[in-house]
């Protein structure tokens, strides 16, 4: 059914004539290009396709694109401002917590709406928060780190 | 995968005369982590979903003088981060946070999670009809049943996947149903039907009936609740066998108990026999351990999960004694 | 086109992949230089990923990200059956659907596993294109199949093919057995399962295929870009010269994508039908059927040791099943890493009706690993003895069990002593399952050993640009490992310059030749060639810059960025200065030419874990693993480290979760997603400790490096699994450890 959705995408607002059932997901990767943002399952299962909408980390694979009407959509590609990586971004590499990185973007986003909900996250809150992001590659310890050392850098940020 | 239509209704009233009216198959959807799995793996074909996901004042969690009202499109994660349970209903408060992902919290519902369908992998697949779908046979009987029931199987062996299940029937919880005959009030313990009553479902709920909301009785001091949920992995898989407990204590020993297992039927299972024999003794070991292989006693392990007996017996034993 | 007989069979079978690393007689390479004299700055520290930018900002493109101008999107329509005959196969619905721009069959006759490809379409949209391979009518004649290895082994069982479903496929002895088993004064006999595993990687399998005239444009999620064009042209019967193959990020391959797929083909096909260029990307359920998986072994090893600790026989029996393909030759470490004098083996492959297998991050290392190593603490046991003792008992300085050539460099000993110290060997129970309580703690290990080898005649090319700037170049894959990272790194050390300073270009077969990233070859070829390269990009320079100073050339050092006189550093003159007088770009053709026979160059390891198991729910938590390699010079140190965190993270995962399961009645996978086949989470990992013995080979490359991509993984299930025996004083015997089969062990303790 098609209709008209309004929403914010990493900060600019956009609107498109579409199938609301359509999973946000593939709105992202094919409609808008943005390809940051993965399909690892299609089921919710692995996150490679966490996105935050609201500032809350959902699977876009299991979002239909009218639930986000109104609200404020941002994917990987929005995360750096001005060209320059955010803290999490920086402390990744700096980590090296991604191997073929194509879970990172989802790890990153989740990463960033659970500093924003708890900034004071200790390591077993943070290893809990990311349980849901599955890395078949082995990365968790140094992502782990790699969320620790932004979260004391944001700490200090103008929230964002 | 089938056309399907979307209804939006705007209030229950909308809702139930909808369903009413209609003769094609319609599924019912809130947060949707179920059942746009279902659909896309062609386990269900609506023809139409009913996206309850708009209708008023049904995602809050109300505190009043005899109890809590819980709105059944209330996240599984506002439940899970709500203060005033935590408090007041320990038990709760664990089993909203032991289920799916944080992600998955944020969308999943309370009235979605008693609902849900079962994660079997035979009723899962689209490929295989078992007697759950119309088919003529259940294939974990003789099949791959190392996560399937030991208690109240027969004619299907699922086990019921809900975590909230066990622990809000061991709160005693009741639950609101609105039809365009109005509202009844049930039981969450009647909610639940064997495969023996209809191996189709797994509730009560008659098409046209939406479950609009989930109450428990008020707290009272010296009531303790816990959830202890065995999985295999660290995190977020559905219970491999899971126990809730509500209990009274006084010196030493249970006034009033409710046990609740979960993973090991197609039902939440209270524990009733286990729960007589606790009731007023000085809850020790060795008591509970019996307790439990006295309930036991009518399981029927498969070939593949006579392992779970052990389960249940450590985990109420510690579910229990972790509430002294 | 004409219709090929399209490809079912992965090209790498797991046993065709053994070939490659058997003792080769190589030519003697024309220069062998001493790698271990050199002392390095920037290679072999910590360096960041070069391309970790790109990744962490989205900006790298998967080939799941390709997007082109009319690109359609093929699916595949596979059989249901886990074994059936086609009888007919009607395109014309599906054909006509409107948005559907090609439909193919693919394949006619005998269907053999559940997932198998028999047509195709390519629609505008992917959601036509589904609806497209509903329509697509096949019939089918089912018949009978066997999809368990179990059922495949019993008197009666379907065949799988025109041949009984055990098959021997390895035979091997040295010595005499029954005289070993005669000198032993303990003789053991253990049988231990692993399970079948698949690879999951977090990208799932897909191709872009695009024809321009006659050429043919290939974006691949591969670790093998040669292997695929070679094999493409061969399959599709056009000359490889009109083929290109590009990749330039992968989401994880792990061996799945070792060659040539399928589904290439089939975009291949319908790209040429259609006119347009096709993207096929597979589901998770496809990544669980049929891209294949790590077989199954069934091992049973009856051993001899005399009571001071030397064993005199060893016996191994394995039956293997890779579904339709042959299973993996799980004898390596049973043959090659411990002094014995008398060895058997037998290995047999079990077919079943399933997916064929694929060579999975240490094929048969791994299975054989978690046998021999969990055997050799039993056998310890038996006779009272230190299991790390017994392991340091029988140590070998010649590979196969001592009696065959000298190995060129062997660190192990050291790794056992670094490792024992990191997780406090001296704490475990001396007495496996000594202790009270619920809760038992313990602590185990295992030896690790792998090829350390590169591919011979693997190219790379350093172009220095007029203006300063400069690339290196090689056909090879970055799988994930910090490839492109260590190629900028030995280019920057060698030309004086900084890792930014350098341009990598990887992953198109426009660049010079390299082999597949498979068989932890990738660093150990392309780090000789590049650094091959390098070094004649800098003896070109230092001449050129001789003459500019008007000193002799060798007095010329190359450091920061500039050239300067050894004994007048002032005499200097900078890089980008130099390469302004250069008249047009320059290339230097780089090649690892290959290592000195009679020597067997591997990789050791050790793991050493602690465990916590609840013999109450059977639930086992690791607490800790110590991992110490030996491969030669480290390339990157941060790099390295992540492998082996790598590592044990899939070995904890298989050691505690990960096994496809098979259903003998409906012939289908009974976990064919994410939720059911279950991966360890961030909750599941233990802590680490990881350290690299100080040790350059000193002839195998011009660097003395060796490959690390499997070595971390193989003995860590094998190190987890031998902890919980420690703990439980009995040994589980079969992966996964699931609760159901640590309560089973217990119970088998018990009895006695």
């Amino acid at each position: 059914m098609k209709e008209n959705i309004q929403f914010k995408l990493n900060g600019k607002s956009v609107r498109l004539s579409m199938d609301g059932e359509r999973m946000l997901l593939w709105i992202l990767r094919t409609d808008f290009g943005l390809t940051g943002a993965k399909y690892g399952c299609g089921e919710g299962f692995c996150g490679a396709c966490t996105v935050l909408v609201n500032r809350e980390a959902v699977r876009s694979c299991q979002l239909p694109v009218k639930d986000v009407k109104g609200k404020e959509v941002m994917t990987i590609e929005g995360l750096s401002k001005n060209g320059e990586l955010h803290p999490l971004q920086k402390a990744f590499i700096k980590h090296d917590a991604l191997q073929c990185g194509f879970c990172t973007p989802g790890m990153i986003l989740n990463a960033y709406s659970m500093i924003l909900k708890n900034p004071q996250s200790s390591p077993d809150e943070i290893i809990q928060g990311m349980d849901g992001n599955l890395c078949r590659c082995g990365s968790h310890i140094r992502i782990v780190q790699a969320i620790q050392t932004a979260a004391k850098e944001m700490k200090g940020m103008k929230k964002r | 995968m089938k056309n399907f239509m979307i209804a939006q209704p705007q209030s229950i009233e909308e809702a139930v005369s909808l369903l009413s009216a209609k003769k094609e198959s319609y599924y019912l959807m809130a947060g949707g982590t179920d059942l746009i799995g279902e659909i896309k793996d062609n386990i269900v074909e609506p023809d139409v979903v009913v996206d309850l996901s708009s209708l008023p004042n049904l995602s809050s969690i109300k505190k009043e003088k005899n109890g809590v009202r819980i709105g059944a499109l209330t996240t599984v994660a506002e439940l899970a981060e709500d203060r005033m349970i935590k408090e007041e209903y320990p038990g709760l408060h664990q089993a909203a946070n032991s289920l799916a992902s944080p992600q998955l919290r944020n969308v999943g519902t309370v009235g979605g999670n008693l609902c849900q369908r079962p994660r079997c992998w035979y009723y899962r697949d689209s490929e295989v009809k078992c007697r759950k779908k119309g088919g003529s046979r259940c294939y974990a009987y003789r099949g791959r049943n190392r996560y399937h029931a030991i208690l109240g199987g027969g004619l299907c062996y699922i086990v019921h996947p809900s975590d909230l299940a066990p622990m809000l029937i061991a709160l005693e919880a009741e639950i609101s149903i609105h039809s365009d005959k109005g509202e009844k009030i049930v039981p969450l313990e009647d909610f639940f039907v064997l495969p023996k009553t209809n191996v189709h479902k797994e509730n009560v709920l008659e098409p046209g009936e939406i479950l609009t909301e989930v109450r428990i009785p008020a707290s009272q001091t010296g009531d303790k609740s816990t959830y202890l949920k065995l999985k295999e992995r660290g995190t977020w898989d559905f219970a491999v066998v899971s126990a809730a407990v509500k209990g009274t204590l006084s010196k030493g020993a249970f006034q009033n108990i409710k046990i609740v297992l979960g993973g090991v039927a197609p039902v939440p299972w209270r524990m009733k026999k286990a729960e007589d024999m606790i009731k007023g003794k000085k809850a020790a070991e060795d008591l509970l351990r019996e307790a439990a292989r006295e309930e036991l006693k009518e399981a029927n392990p498969l070939e593949e999960n006579g392992y779970k007996k052990d389960l249940v017996e450590t985990v109420l034993y510690r579910a229990v004694l972790s509430l002294m | 086109m004409k219709k090929k007989e399209y490809l079912s069979e992965p090209e790498d079978s797991t046993l065709l992949y053994y070939e490659e690393f058997r003792d080769k007689e190589t030519e003697e390479p024309e220069q062998i230089p001493s790698p271990e004299k050199e002392k390095f700055k920037i290679i072999g520290a910590y360096t960041p990923r070069i391309d970790g930018e790109k990744i962490v900002t989205g900006q790298a493109p998967y080939t799941h990200d390709i997007k082109l101008r009319g690109l359609l999107y093929g699916k595949i329509l596979r059989c249901p059956h886990a074994c059936a005959e086609i009888v007919s196969v009607d395109l014309s619905k599906a054909k006509n659907l409107p948005g559907v721009k090609a439909a193919i069959q693919l394949k006619e006759g005998r269907v053999k596993y559940a997932g198998e490809q028999v047509a195709a379409v390519a629609a505008v949209e992917e959601k036509t294109a589904e609806e497209a391979l509903e329509l697509i009518e096949v019939v089918y004649k089912t018949l009978p199949f066997v999809v368990t290895e179990e059922k495949a082994m019993e008197e009666g069982a379907p065949q799988v093919h025109d041949e009984p479903n055990i098959q021997k496929f390895n035979d091997y002895s040295r010595g005499d057995i029954e005289k070993g088993f005669k000198e032993a004064d303990v003789v053991l006999e253990r049988t231990y399962k692993t399970a079948v595993e698949i690879h999951h990687p977090a990208e799932t399998h897909g191709s872009v295929a695009k024809w321009a005239g006659d050429r043919l444009t290939v974006w691949d999620s591969t670790q093998a870009i040669f292997g695929v064009r070679d094999t493409l042209a061969r399959v599709l019967g056009i000359p490889a010269s009109r083929i290109t193959v590009i990749k330039k990020y992968m989401g994880g391959g792990f061996g799945s994508k070792l060659g040539l797929n399928d589904y290439t083909v089939v975009a291949a096909l319908l790209a040429k039908e259609a006119k347009k260029p096709i993207k096929i990307i597979l589901s998770r359920k496809e990544n669980s059927l049929c891209v294949g998986n790590r077989p199954s072994s069934l091992q049973t090893i009856k051993g001899g040791v005399k009571k001071d600790g030397t064993l005199t026989a060893l016996y191994l029996k394995n039956y293997t099943s890779g579904g339709i393909q042959r299973g993996d030759r799980c004898s390596e470490p049973i043959i090659d890493v411990y002094r014995c004098p008398h060895l058997k083996v037998e290995e047999y492959s079990v077919f079943t009706n399933t997916g064929a297998s694929r060579p999975t991050r240490a094929p048969g290392h791994v299975q054989g690993t978690f046998a021999l190593e969990g055997f050799l603490e039993e056998l310890a046991n038996e006779i009272g003895i230190d299991p790390l003792e017994l392991r340091q008992k029988n140590y070998s300085t010649k590979n196969e069990g001592d009696t065959g050539i000298p190995y060129s460099s062997k660190g192990l000993d050291q790794c056992y002593k670094i490792g024992a110290k990191k997780i406090g060997w001296q704490r475990r129970n001396k007495n496996p399952g000594d202790g009270n309580g619920k809760i038992r703690r313990g602590l185990g290990m295992a030896s690790q050993i792998w090829w350390g080898v590169g591919r011979p005649e693997t190219l790379a090319d350093i172009k220095l640009h007029q203006d300063g700037s400069v690339e290196v170049i090689c056909g090879t894959q970055d799988i994930g490992c910090g490839t492109r990272t260590y190629m900028a790194t030995i280019t920057a050390e060698t030309l004086g310059l900084l890792p930014k300073d350098v341009t990598v270009k990887i992953g198109n077969t426009m660049y010079p030749w390299c082999g597949s990233s498979g068989g932890s070859t990738t660093t150990p070829s392309v780090a000789p060639a590049v650094r091959d390269a390098a070094l004649k990009a800098a003896d070109y320079l230092r001449k050129l810059a001789a003459s500019k100073l008007e000193i002799s050339a060798d007095t010329v050092v190359i450091a920061d960025g500039k050239f300067f006189s050894k004994g007048d550093p002032p005499k200097s003159i900078a890089f980008k200065e130099l390469l302004s007088e250069l008249r047009r770009e320059k290339v230097f053709h780089g090649e690892y030419t290959g290592r000195p026979s009679g020597y067997a160059y591997n990789t050791f390891g050790a793991h050493f874990a602690e465990v916590e198991v609840d013999t109450e729910t059977g639930q086992i938590k690791v607490l800790k693993v110590a991992a110490v390699h030996e491969i030669g010079r480290v390339m990157n140190r941060q790099t390295a480290e992540s492998q082996v965190i790598g590592g044990i993270t899939q070995g904890v995962s298989t050691a505690l979760f990960e096994q496809r399961i098979m259903d003998n009645t409906t012939g289908n996978l009974a976990n064919p997603n994410l939720r059911d086949y279950k991966l360890a989470t961030s909750m599941d990992i233990p802590e680490v400790e990881i350290d690299f013995v100080d040790m350059v080979d000193p002839r195998i490359n011009n660097l003395g490096t060796k490959g690390l991509g499997e070595p971390p993984r193989i003995p860590s299930s094998a190190a987890v699994a031998n902890a919980v025996y420690n703990a439980l004083g009995v040994h589980v015997q079969e992966l996964p450890m699931t609760p159901d089969k640590v309560l089973q062990a217990l119970r088998r303790k018990e009895v006695g």
